[in-house]
């Protein structure tokens, strides 16, 4: 009970600090959203400036400017961006669907062949196969996913015309046609990342005496691998797993500038080049918010895999 | 001059400006990118594409970002203005060669000095099928000049609006002046269905509104995030400029995506935010590249900092720039090296007066001959080389890396130094509203833009008390000048007096004019009529599209 309440004014500290870092970086980036606002050069007089600050409150001092949102964004009303005059909530709403489904196919994509070449790589450990998986893993990591994404469009969009070049798709079917190269140029990345993981997971737990000692009885090696192996091994992967999703969470604008798809990357750029500050602290809040979100949630699972991680807590 | 997009081509391509370039370069096949291209020889110029020989039943267009909002009221940019060109009608109508003729006001007639008089159409309905009365044109010309309202600035010389007829509104004004019957061709002359805004209330111009006008094509499904479309307007009034075409869907995204929308096929046309986009797609054998006139101009804009503030530093600045280096190097051929600040698409009358003028002007040579470095060191020399060396503002992308290059070059040829500094794009549109900023550096480039078609619009800008005039430019008469050319009616007068400022602004070099960037066209082979010129963001070019085959 206890341990529920510190967490919960853990994360809302959190919150707190990282809205307000978030605010004051808005404040302290080059460029000013007035100029934005106004827009015509022949119309920035220096009376229009001070009418339009004015207006939007941007000649409160920070901290009053900051207190004016906070309060309003704890009721629930994030505000109305500058650029769009919609409710930033709306915008957010309309963005949200193209890069959920985009890093949960991405997801799907990266865990399912991560884990399973981790797996093959440790069990190949010192082969051929072991040191060209990680070859493979260690080139696709290092080519950033835009140049992977822009192959990918001219290759199987253009030249071939298997697949959409841009845009997010409408219905289930038309949305993973469109999603699915994105989705690998997004993985790609991360496949790397989770086949080390995985790979050194396991072969850490395949030199373990109870390993040697089941293999020793004649256990199958099927059965050694899932019972003995895989089960302990999962929670450094389960970690990396978890920390990538919530990294792509908040790293979809390159891959979805490339596609063009209008996910919530892409409005957290135009936001902070057009010094749309109430969209930036929207789109900036729901990814700290997740980042929360995925990272409790993997705390909370991990027990339920490691009974060994129970047992501690529940001495300590 | 609305809301620029003059701020958002830099910050559009944003943070991933290399992914960009990137794609440019091996969409083209060809990792060389623009520099390494040849001048274009199959590239027309003109006001419209040929004329369509038949109706199609729809096709997909492409834009670089998706509209904010469709309340032009509330703000107005290229994105808005390209989709609702076709939906919403006005007063006046720009045509595609960029003159202005009467629309929904069937005339519009100065009956003195400081009264115009518009007599309107009998027969004009909305979309929603109710007919469009006097009082409509009233509210709707009241809600643009209402303080704040993006249009507002084009009702300034406006004491009263009245109707005085049935079908009549008369607008009289504090002064005569000559650009307000364009402004009626812009968004400042949209006829709003007063009914329909009202019951929208403040949710009017958002996704799920219904438009307000009356047009070719009507506003069918804004899905927030995804497309747009437009369907044909059903038993439009105008029926002999009825669209071609049943549907239009408009889909965004960055540059680099166009490209490839349109090298594939998925989309059959874009009005492309830079020449340079073009280069990829002149490669193309499915793709048609057409260029027409436009006001842009990429200009060097002197700052109030210093060094420029000698006429003479800037007028051998001028003399020894490589404009046809500039427009080969940034924009792969398809800008036009220019003498003036503002494009030939601001010649919306006596278009021959203007250009034979345009000819005559000296001081900015395509590329400077040896003729030209020798008078500008002469000038060098006579104001004496500054102290600390010239600044250049640059802000890392292509454009303004190549401009900026060029101008320390031509500063070294005539004994002069200079150096660039950089500034984050995010910040470049600052330069025009902070002085700090320009303390920064005696030169920024930028691309500018007015949305009327008369040199008059621009040359203001020289005024002593103009915002952009940084150098404080003072003309020997100029202010006068421009006050007389404003409140001239008479094309004739006025060109003549346009051009006198042109020549007064361009001799000074208040800012040196680098490159004019036409309006360009990209669309695929079996579809045509769309106008090539900048009037897309005014004119129902959708409406003109069709099938390029009977």
């Amino acid at each position: 009970m206890i341990r529920a309440a510190t967490r919960i004014a853990g994360m809302i500290l959190t919150l707190v600090v990282s809205s307000f870092v978030i605010f004051a970086a808005m404040y302290a980036a080059p460029g000013d959203p007035v100029t934005f606002l106004i827009g015509n050069p022949e119309n920035m007089t220096p009376e229009r400036v001070a009418e339009v600050k004015a207006q939007y409150n941007l000649d409160q001092p920070l901290i009053v400017q900051y207190g004016l949102w906070a309060s309003q964004a704890f009721v629930g009303n994030l505000g109305t961006s500058f650029q769009y005059h919609q409710p930033v909530a709306e915008l957010m709403a309309t963005r949200l669907p193209a890069t959920l489904a985009l890093v949960a196919m991405a997801s799907v994509l990266f865990i399912v062949a991560g884990v399973g070449l981790g797996i093959l790589s440790a069990l190949r450990q010192g082969k051929r196969t072991d040191s060209t998986i990680t070859a493979a893993t260690t080139l696709a990591a290092s080519v950033p996913s835009f140049v992977i994404g822009l192959l990918l469009v001219s290759i199987f969009s253009v030249q071939l015309g298997w697949f959409p070049v841009s845009g997010a798709g409408e219905g289930f079917l038309d949305r993973l046609h469109h999603l699915a190269l994105p989705a690998v140029a997004l993985a790609v990345g991360a496949v790397a990342i989770v086949s080390r993981v995985t790979r050194q997971s396991m072969v850490e737990q395949i030199s373990m005496d109870h390993v040697e000692a089941a293999r020793s009885f004649g256990l199958a090696p099927a059965k050694l691998i899932r019972r003995h192996v895989l089960r302990n091994a999962w929670g450094p992967i389960l970690t990396m797993v978890a920390l990538v999703v919530a990294s792509m969470l908040a790293g979809t604008v390159v891959v979805e500038s490339v596609f063009g798809i209008s996910g919530v990357g892409k409005l957290l750029v135009d936001a902070i080049n057009t010094h749309d500050f109430p969209v930036v602290q929207a789109v900036l809040l729901y990814m700290v918010i997740t980042y929360m979100v995925v990272t409790t949630l993997v705390d909370l699972v991990h027990p339920l895999l490691d009974p060994r991680i129970k047992a501690k807590d529940k001495k300590s | 001059m609305k809301r620029n997009d003059r701020f958002k081509p830099f910050a559009r391509t944003g943070v991933i400006a290399g992914a960009a370039a990137f794609t440019l370069a091996i969409s083209a096949c060809n990792a060389a990118g623009p520099q390494a291209q040849s001048t274009p020889t199959d590239v027309s110029f003109g006001p419209t594409t040929s004329e369509a020989a038949g109706p199609i039943d729809s096709f997909t267009w492409m834009i670089t970002q998706e509209p904010a909002t469709f309340d032009l009221d509330k703000d107005s940019g290229t994105a808005e203005n390209t989709i609702m060109s076709n939906v919403c009608e006005r007063l006046m109508k720009l045509q595609p060669d960029l003159t202005t003729t009467p629309h929904l006001a069937e005339s519009a007639e100065w009956t003195s000095d400081t009264t115009v008089v518009f007599t309107l159409r009998k027969d004009v309905t909305f979309h929603d099928g109710t007919p469009m009365t006097a009082d409509d044109v009233l509210w709707s010309m009241q809600r643009h000049a209402a303080k704040g309202a993006d249009e507002s600035d084009e009702y300034a010389n406006v004491t009263d609006m009245a109707k005085t007829g049935e079908n009549q509104i008369t607008v009289t004004l504090k002064q005569r002046d000559a650009i307000f019957l364009q402004a009626m061709a812009g968004n400042g002359g949209i006829v709003l269905n007063r009914k329909v805004v009202e019951a929208q209330g403040a949710n009017f111009g958002s996704p799920s509104a219904p438009d307000a006008c009356s047009g070719p094509l009507k506003l069918e499904k804004w899905s927030a995030g995804s497309n747009i479309t437009l369907t044909k307007a059903a038993d439009y009034w105008d029926a002999d400029n009825a669209s071609l075409t049943s549907a239009v869907t408009f889909r965004w995204a960055d540059d680099n995506a166009i490209v490839n929308a349109l090298t594939s096929g998925e989309a059959q046309g874009a009005y492309l935010d830079s020449p340079a986009t073009a280069g990829p797609l002149q490669k193309s054998d499915k793709v048609q590249i057409a260029q027409g006139p436009s006001t842009n101009v990429w200009s060097l804009i002197a700052t109030e900092r210093g060094a420029l503030n000698d006429e003479r530093i800037r007028q051998a600045l001028s003399l020894a720039l490589n404009r046809q280096g500039v427009a080969q190097a940034a924009f792969g051929g398809l800008a036009k090296p220019w003498k003036t600040p503002v494009g030939p698409g601001a010649w919306g009358y006596e278009e021959p007066t203007f250009s034979s003028a345009y000819e005559a002007l000296t001081g900015a040579p395509t590329q400077p001959s040896e003729e030209d470095l020798k008078k500008a060191k002469k000038l060098v020399q006579e104001a004496g080389v500054p102290a600390e060396p010239i600044v250049v503002a640059n802000s890392g992308d292509s454009i303004r890396n190549v401009i900026s290059s060029a101008l320390v070059e031509a500063a070294q040829k005539i004994g002069l130094t200079a150096e660039i500094v950089t500034i984050p794009r995010q910040q470049y549109g600052d330069f025009y509203s902070d002085a700090s900023l320009r303390a920064q550096a005696d030169l920024f480039s930028d691309e500018y833009y007015i949305s009327k078609n008369d040199p008059v619009g621009f040359y203001k800008n020289g005024a002593s008390t103009a915002r952009v005039n940084f150098v404080k430019f003072i003309g020997e008469g100029y202010d006068n000048k421009v006050k007389e050319a404003q409140a001239t009616t008479d094309d004739a007068a006025r060109a003549k007096l346009a051009i006198e400022l042109e020549k007064q602004w361009t001799d000074a070099v208040v800012w040196i004019p680098v490159a004019h960037t036409p309006a360009t066209i990209a669309m695929a082979k079996d579809i045509t009529g769309a106008p090539s010129s900048a009037s897309f963001l005014y004119y129902p070019w959708a409406a003109d599209v069709g099938s390029s085959k009977k």
